[in-house]
């Protein structure tokens, strides 16, 4: 059976990569000898497989090294202790809520529920709580009555001359 | 994961600086590869395992064993290899004509003498590489160079064995359209 080149070629980079299965590896293992086309394709990947991996491999054969875990120990030595601010970015960065991104309607629905509730836990009601002072004296000419109030600095006066004539004087 | 692995993590949790230096040992050679790969110049590659490590320190306490350690510290290299390519890209020597092909901004073609051969192949791979979207870049480092296998990769980036795939192709595909004469002659080597 003669395998169409381009069912092969589909396969080629699997094979190249060693993840085709054995069936697979046989089909282009037959087909390869046969096709100069797939075969230089082959070819192609492995001068750029080299050309990729012949420089690292070369770098890490001189590597020695130097110094490098000195250098953490250092980095880590030197490392500031995390501002609260800088904890508690990273604890949202860490948090499985954060994750999701669920605490940003969360944060939202906070924000509005305060923005609808904060006039009525702040909205001025007339309050009785003042402190003032009323005092009352009785005598043969006049009845008196004094109000005082602290806050608004105000003093009233009344004298009552008898039922019928009572007018205020501050 | 084995039992001295998970030994090691969980005293690297605890914070023992200790057990930090024999998970060093054990992977620093493939933490360089990883950053070699990426940027490619020796200086960078060993500042990049210095801060990877350090990183390590200070996030291990997040690993949960839910994938094997050596992805989560593969992942963990390679985002900091990209980070710091990034950085360094602003004081890059490399530059592109205006046609986007290769060219050494220092005037490297007016004195060829003064540079070898195999310095400018490698600079030329650099460059190429240098060229390919984050994901193919390091979908093609995991594979043509740490040699992960497709489901590996996927676990390392988090995405389908499909998309590593299509990945690896396109990835290769431009990288071969940029080196066409160099790649050519390198197979049979």
């Amino acid at each position: 059976m003669k395998d169409s080149c381009s069912s092969i070629s589909q396969l080629l980079e699997r094979y190249f990569d060693r993840q085709a299965t054995d069936e697979e590896r046989s089909l282009v293992e037959r087909h390869l000898p046969v096709c100069q086309t797939c075969h230089e394709r082959l070819r192609v990947l492995e001068g750029l497989r080299k050309a990729i991996k012949a420089p690292v491999d070369e770098a890490l054969k001189e590597e020695t090294f130097p110094w490098v875990w000195e250098k953490i120990e250092r980095g880590i030595r030197l490392e500031k202790k995390p501002s609260w601010q800088e904890s508690f970015r990273s604890w949202l960065d860490l948090s499985p809520l954060s994750r999701k991104k669920v605490w940003i309607p969360a944060v939202a629905i906070a924000i509005v529920l305060a923005l609808v509730t904060s006039p009525l836990l702040f909205k001025k009601t007339p309050s009785y709580s003042e402190r003032s002072v009323v005092e009352y004296v009785e005598s043969g000419v006049y009845n008196v009555m004094v109000y005082e109030s602290e806050k608004a600095k105000v003093t009233v006066i009344w004298l009552f001359e008898g039922p019928q004539n009572e007018s205020p004087a501050s | 994961m084995n039992d001295r692995e998970a030994d090691q993590i969980a005293r690297c949790q605890r914070g023992d600086q200790d057990a930090l230096k024999e998970i060093f040992d054990q992977y620093h050679k493939k933490v360089y590869r990883i950053a070699y790969g990426v940027v490619r110049q020796r200086e960078d590659a060993l500042d990049v395992v210095q801060e990877v490590f350090i990183k390590l320190f200070r996030s291990i306490k997040n690993f949960k064993g839910k994938s094997a350690f050596y992805t989560y510290l593969y992942r963990l290299a390679m985002n900091t290899a990209i980070d710091h390519s990034r950085k360094k890209k602003k004081t890059t020597f490399l530059s592109l004509d205006e046609e986007g092909g290769f060219q050494p901004a220092d005037g490297y073609e007016k004195r060829p003498d003064h540079i070898a051969a195999q310095k400018e192949l490698e600079e030329k791979v650099r460059w190429a590489i240098d060229q390919l979207p984050q994901d193919q870049k390091a979908t093609l480092i995991y594979r043509e160079i740490e040699e992960l296998s497709y489901q590996e990769i996927s676990e390392a980036m988090g995405c389908s064995i499909g998309t590593v795939m299509s990945r690896l192709h396109y990835g290769r595909k431009k990288l071969q359209d940029l080196l066409k004469d160099m790649v050519k002659g390198r197979g049979s080597e």
